[in-house]
């Protein structure tokens, strides 16, 4: 059994149990991103793949060695913190090599390492200076050197783009997955945007009130959410969530609300009939929706009283009402159409989703 | 910083005369320290006082250092005073570490109350001071002196340590444990190299204190047993005081204290946390 294994681990924080029992399987070589909101346990769940938090009952297993109790320096790991924490007081280079001179390695290989981590990240030129000297996009990059030259088995980082402005964190986004495909290691990532969730990882752990609400491929938990808590909080703009009713109509399934009435598509049909209660909570991707019916008139049409339209280039962003509920539309109308105004859109039903309303498990 | 306040050589001048006259204030007690030791007793009791130009004589420093117990005083005053300074640093500095790395209810009122205790003058100890040292008949050891002497500057080298640590992220420590290092390796070369600053202060201010306190020193010592302070108190004799002597012993006071203020303040260097964290 190689990867990390985590296997029914708890942890409690004295009475307070922070993530109630978690089992998670991460593949060697695999690029995992652990993502949710602020407090719901991933940091936690790095910290004690890092051995920085103890687990409170349950094992951790690394390439295969059980770890729970060890110590972090005997887990073969590599980790980048949210602030950096560089050393002030050593250079890039001291900084770099600050773990492999713990560890007795000989001088010569250690400044081969060095150099040749430097040369990766673009470092070079900056090898005697003091982290207060650099940039933050530096200071990020000497982060993820120092954990590079170790050469450990799994590299963790705890949210390390987060204090990059928008521009630098899409430029580092990009090299951390090409720093993947390079280094072929096992690579667990926290982080609260789901954007980088999903440009990155090769699957994604949903947390949330330290329960794994889902795991899967960024493709699987967009496509198919397992519950309205993923649903909500993976997709930019989020999903619209409506209240609505199933109902029979000719043989046919609809689910119906106020403003809305649409089509449940022919995969559902067994499942949402078999469902235990009628009421239903109704998922809409923003970006499903559309000013003009296909060809074939396979669209549903569906009344948007629209607050304000945004215009965005290519597409406009809609604050809208449907019935009493808001909902945010995204519609390709081409950079040169007029600002949408409320009327009639359309919506591919075909791509809708039903979640029953108590459990807010997908249908 | 001033440069473009200074562009006016008025102000230039009332700003450097500001300084001189300052400065002048505060030498004036050392330099009548200074000249008084180089008189003798026929010229520092000279009712028109001689400020400079008179022949120094070295009379009173081969006094004390031939006839007195200086050395004696000497080595008593730098047995108490580095090792109190060590252990004030060395305890206080696991107090404010535990204090800034710990969370728990009441934990800044605990830093702060340590400050309390600092308020309190050694004169107001002496007594129960000296009540406790008799009792136990601890006299003429300088294991009271030692004792006394970090008890009294622990509260202020916690509270100052305390700041300290408090700006170093955790994550440094942990960074530094997920590299490899031993607690001792976090320590000495994570921790250590940043709070540089910080004991070198706390360092100052304790070896200050052990080095020139009196009061403690008068009670708690016997003739083996005294420091430099009461050493020099003992030229004030029921026949006279010997104030050339006293100068002399004081001009020579200083200077250790001196050298080590000279010698832990090249260990200040301010902004030493900058660039760990965040951009």
């Amino acid at each position: 059994m190689t990867g990390v294994v985590l296997r029914e681990v708890v942890k409690a924080f004295g009475p307070v149990i922070v993530i109630p029992k978690l089992d998670l399987t991460i593949d060697e070589g695999e690029f995992v991103v652990i993502v949710g909101p602020s407090g719901c346990g991933k940091s936690t769940t790095l910290r004690m793949i890092a051995g920085l938090e103890m687990v409170s009952a349950g094992s951790i297993h690394i390439a295969g060695r059980e770890v729970t109790h060890a110590a972090p320096k005997a887990r073969d790991i590599a980790m980048v913190f949210q602030s950096y924490a560089l050393y002030p007081h050593m250079n890039v280079a001291g900084n770099m090599s600050f773990a492999l001179r713990l560890a007795g390695t000989p001088k010569a290989e250690i400044e081969e390492r060095v150099r040749r981590a430097a040369d990766m990240l673009e470092l070079t030129p900056y090898l005697d200076r003091k982290p207060k000297d650099l940039s933050g996009g530096q200071r990020q990059r000497v982060a993820m050197g120092r954990s590079i030259v170790r050469d450990a088995y799994c590299f963790l980082f705890d949210e390390p783009l987060s204090n990059l402005d928008a521009k630098l964190r899409a430029t580092m986004r990009t090299e951390l997955a090409l720093l993947h495909k390079r280094l072929e290691r096992t690579m667990v990532y926290v982080t609260h945007d789901q954007i980088e969730a999903m440009t990155m990882a090769d699957r994604i752990v949903i947390m949330e009130g330290g329960i794994i609400q889902q795991v899967g491929s960024p493709r699987e938990v967009y496509t198919a959410p397992s519950n309205l808590f993923v649903a909500g909080f993976i997709g930019s703009p989020s999903m619209n969530l409506l209240a609505g009713e199933l109902t029979e109509q000719n043989g046919a399934l609809r689910v119906r609300g106020t403003g809305f009435d649409l089509p449940v598509p022919e995969r559902m049909r067994s499942r949402a009939s078999a469902a235990a209660s009628r009421d239903v909570v109704v998922g809409l991707r923003p970006e499903h929706f559309a000013a003009r019916n296909g060809g074939d008139g396979e669209l549903a049409p569906i009344r948007l009283e629209v607050d304000v339209a945004e215009y965005i280039g290519s597409s406009q962003f809609l604050a809208a009402q449907v019935g009493e509920q808001h909902v945010t539309a995204s519609v390709d109308v081409g950079p040169d159409a007029a600002p949408l105004t409320s009327g009639e859109y359309f919506f591919d039903s075909d791509r809708l989703y039903l979640f029953d309303r108590d459990s807010g498990q997908a249908l | 910083m001033f440069s473009d306040r200074l562009d006016n050589p008025a102000k230039t001048w009332m700003h450097y005369g500001g300084l001189i006259l300052l400065a002048a204030i505060c030498l004036m007690p050392i330099w009548v320290m200074i000249s008084t030791s180089l008189k003798n007793e026929v010229l520092i009791f000279d009712g028109r006082p001689v400020w400079f130009f008179f022949f120094p004589t070295m009379e009173n420093y081969e006094y004390i250092l031939t006839r007195g117990r200086f050395d004696r005083y000497l080595t008593n005053s730098v047995i108490v005073a580095t090792i109190s300074t060590f252990l004030t640093l060395f305890l206080g500095g696991l107090c404010a570490y535990a204090l800034a790395r710990t969370e728990f209810r009441g934990r800044r009122l605990v830093a702060n109350a340590t400050l309390l205790v600092r308020m309190v003058p050694p004169a107001v100890l002496a007594v129960p001071a000296f009540a406790m040292v008799a009792t136990f008949s601890l006299d003429n050891d300088l294991a009271v002196l030692i004792f006394f002497y970090t008890a009294l500057n622990l509260p202020f080298a916690i509270w100052l340590l305390f700041g300290f640590y408090k700006q170093i992220p955790v994550e440094l420590e942990e960074a530094a444990i997920v590299d490899g290092a031993s607690p001792l390796q976090v320590f000495f070369r994570v921790l250590l190299p940043l709070m540089k600053s910080g004991y070198a202060v706390a360092g100052i201010f304790a070896f200050r204190i052990a080095w020139n306190e009196f009061i403690l020193a008068l009670l708690l010592t016997g003739r083996k047993t005294r420091t430099l302070p009461v050493g020099a108190a003992g030229f004030i004799t029921d026949t006279g005081v010997e104030w050339g002597r006293i100068m002399a012993m004081g001009t020579l006071i200083v200077i250790p204290p001196l050298l080590f203020t000279f010698f832990a303040a090249r260990q200040i260097i301010a902004g030493m946390t900058a660039g760990a964290v965040k951009g």
